[in-house]
């Protein structure tokens, strides 16, 4: 069984070298900063975020490669702070494939199991039960420079997994392919994930990536974990203004807004903007005449208004068709609002409409902190 | 202002020939967009129209001049690049000032200060007129080096990806702020990208390039709705559009294909089956897009049975590939639409909508106009059904 928890994780990397000078450096920030989460046997798990932001560094720490900082981590009931990385029964894939390019594919995929004294026969049966899985069953006499990019980190991936671990990590597997290669591979990652059905933990910083790859995912900013949720859940429901930023595509759109009462309900303003966009009803006990928002609405969640509200007419700022929908913006003082819509719909440039939220779609945002208001 | 024609224009890198007699005619002031993935020649062609690049045949001309061999500098075109080339140790008002101060189209300080005023405006980066390239964003150094380019009036402006190298959500806003910004252009656009939704938003008229020869010419919306053939359908529309082959059967004097394996004909609508019986074609290749595909778990009349071969929540939409005898075809679903690994599916294809390729040369033959695809003007947002 193989469960993984984080408790209270940290980690800091320090300067080595010590200066010459001896002057003294202040000490690095954390890396990762009081980072806990578990996840489920058998679950693909998603850490996600921006570069920099200790994806990496939380991956290197589960496997060992980095030491902990403060916290412990839990493989099942075992913990594993001071575990060699070898005894972790962990598979691990990278971004750059580290394939021996003297040996074929099939000694590739059998070379851990060499090094561990495993007999001809296990190691035929283990290489012959994975290379169907990542389809490198064709490949198996050739060498690494004679395979294409998407080929080689099949061949990675299927090394990790041939063993049969615990659990696998991947590190941007899909990093360096292009765009058709790496939706064949998803695809085929997530089908062996089914078929073996080992805890796998995939690092990326492509939140499409890790949405359409992950049952759950875990989104860190500056080493602290922002949200974890399904998909589904931080798309819909996100945490804080940079969850709501990050995840999406297109971008949500995020606005910095004056509340004000007009007649029975209240109104969206905004600096520099003659825009006014009702405040959906059920935001009533929440919010106050001159409070400051952050408004975060998606662009598939905004359309022109069908009857007259109490809002203001604005100018269509552009129009594009992009085939399967069509995007619209307005002008909100230096911001865009950005519309997308998969009806058949036309719009002059400079043609006045009213604007309309989905009620349920619209989300708040404390400005300074940028908490989610709920 | 001008407009630009090439005629039979052949360059080669060696043995490379990276554009294959090309014939282009842009007209004066419009927004032209060359597209094509890595390598087709796009940016080559490009940098022949500005004189960086020579070619071994053929003519350019700029207006009705042949500038074949005319130096760049004398051509009167302006170019933003990929990587923004700003000057470093010069600040934003110097870099957008820096065409006007060159020695063969000086104008006077107080012009240029005028000029400076209404780019920066337009840019909305006239707050950072003290700044120097290192201390903007990637966003902001994109508009600064969009405004040098825009800053004259010459005869072409030549934009090489401006928004290749900014991020995806950044480049999703800066690209609305082109467009927005586009009827003040005034001038003749061309404009390089690899990216389908820059090209489709931006251009008047899109040029598809592969293998530096031009494979369709025209309008966005006649490059999704009836693409010149499945390289160009590819390249349009997200998921990609599914192909698959068939064969054309005819079953009580109705036209439909046999494909994917199915006992019943796929029906194709009577005009285009009309234009399938004239050209006579058996072996054809039917384009469907993942929008033209419903699905539902439990069996309807009419649907295909297959199993759910990857299903992707990407934010708002779902895009489930269903694997049926094999072939794959991705479908856009709901938002929260949950599927299993191998689960049964049962999926409907919109025949009206297919797009019908010749099945040896992959070339387009029809598609039905039964089903008008131009959206209609002043319309509403209204709810999807």
């Amino acid at each position: 069984m193989a469960q993984l928890v984080l408790k209270n994780l940290y980690k800091r990397y320090d300067n080595q070298k010590k200066s010459l000078f001896r002057k003294k450096k202040p000490p690095n920030d954390y890396a990762v900063k009081n980072l806990s989460f578990s996840c489920h046997d058998g679950e693909f798990i998603g850490i996600l975020g921006p570069s920099g932001c200790g994806k990496s560094t939380t991956l290197r720490m589960i496997a060992g490669l980095e030491e902990f900082t403060a916290g412990n981590a839990y493989i099942g009931d075992i913990r594993i702070n001071d575990l060699k990385p070898k005894d972790r029964n962990i598979g691990l894939a990278f971004e750059d494939y580290a394939l021996y390019p003297p040996l074929t594919v099939y000694e590739n995929l059998a070379f851990n199991m060499r090094a561990k004294g495993k007999s001809n026969e296990e190691i035929k049966k283990a290489v012959n039960y994975v290379a169907p899985l990542l389809k490198v069953d064709d490949l198996l006499d050739m060498k690494p420079p004679a395979l294409s990019g998407g080929q080689k980190q099949r061949v990675n991936i299927a090394r990790a997994i041939v063993r049969r671990p615990g659990l696998l990590l991947l590190d941007e597997p899909l990093s360096h392919l292009d765009g058709k290669m790496r939706q064949t591979l998803r695809h085929e990652i997530k089908r062996m994930h089914h078929e073996i059905k080992c805890t796998t933990i995939i690092v990326t910083h492509d939140q499409m990536e890790a949405m359409s790859l992950a049952d759950r995912i875990v989104i860190m900013k500056d080493g602290e974990l922002q949200q974890m949720g399904t998909p589904l859940e931080v798309y819909d429901n996100p945490a804080n203004e940079f969850v709501a930023g990050f995840i999406g595509e297109p971008p949500m759109n995020l606005l910095r807004s004056t509340i004000v009462t007009a007649g029975r309900g209240f109104l969206f303003t905004f600096a520099d903007s003659d825009l006014r966009v009702e405040v959906p009803e059920r935001y009533d006990s929440l919010i106050h005449d001159g409070m400051e928002v952050t408004l975060g609405v998606r662009p598939v969640d905004v359309r022109v208004a069908k009857k007259e509200t109490a809002g203001s007419f604005v100018p269509i700022a552009f129009y594009e068709n992009l085939g399967d929908e069509r995007r619209i913006g307005v002008r909100v003082g230096s911001m865009l609002l950005n519309m997308a819509t998969p009806d058949a719909v036309y719009f002059e440039r400079g043609q006045m409409v009213q604007l309309e939220f989905k009620a349920e779609k619209t989300h708040l945002f404390h400005p300074g902190t940028g908490e989610r208001i709920r | 202002m001008a407009r630009i024609t090439l005629e039979r224009i052949v360059k080669r890198y060696g043995k490379n020939v990276a554009l294959d007699g090309l014939d282009l005619d842009i007209q004066d002031n419009e927004f032209f967009v060359l597209f094509g993935p890595a390598g087709a020649g796009k940016t080559t062609l490009l940098k022949t129209i500005a004189g960086v690049e020579f070619p071994q045949e053929g003519l350019i001309k700029i207006g009705d001049e042949i500038v074949n061999h005319v130096e760049p500098m004398y051509r009167n075109v302006s170019m933003v690049f990929e990587n923004y080339a700003l000057y470093p140790h010069l600040n934003v008002y110097d870099n957008i000032a820096s065409p006007m101060r060159s020695k063969l189209y000086r104008q006077d300080e107080a012009t240029i200060h005028q000029q400076v005023e209404r780019v920066t405006k337009m840019m909305k980066i006239d707050h950072l007129w003290e700044r120097r390239p290192s201390q903007l964003s990637n966003g902001q150094r994109q508009r600064v080096a969009i405004g040098r380019c825009l800053v004259r009036s010459p005869n072409v402006f030549l934009m090489d990806e401006p928004l290749a190298h900014l991020d995806a959500k950044l480049r999703h806003f800066m690209r609305g702020e082109l467009k927005e910004m586009q009827s003040s252009f005034n001038s003749t656009t061309i404009y390089v990208t690899h990216d389908y939704m820059e090209a489709m938003s931006l251009a008047d008229r899109i040029a598809v390039l592969n293998y530096g020869k031009i494979e369709q010419l025209g309008t966005s919306l006649e490059m999704y709705y009836t693409p010149c053939n499945e390289f160009v359908a590819r390249l349009f529309g997200e998921p990609e559009i599914n192909i698959f082959p068939g064969e054309v059967e005819e079953e009580n004097g109705c036209l439909g294909v046999r494909a994917l394996g199915q006992q019943e004909l796929m029906p194709i609508e009577e005009d285009a089956a009309q234009v399938l019986r004239e050209k006579e074609v058996r072996q054809v290749d039917v384009g469907i897009r993942g929008n033209d595909i419903s699905f539902s778990f439990t069996p309807r009349e009419g649907s295909m049975a297959g199993t759910v071969y990857a299903n992707e929540p990407i934010g708002n939409k779902v895009v489930m590939t269903v694997d049926i005898h094999g072939t794959h075809l991705s479908l856009v679903a709901p938002n929260d639409t949950q599927a299993r690994i191998d689960q049964p599916v049962y999926i409907r294809l919109n025949m009206k909508n297919a797009i019908f390729f010749d099945g040896q040369t992959q070339e387009y033959i029809t598609r039905s106009q039964a089903q008008s695809h131009i959206c209609s003007k002043g319309m509403p947002i209204s709810e999807r059904g």
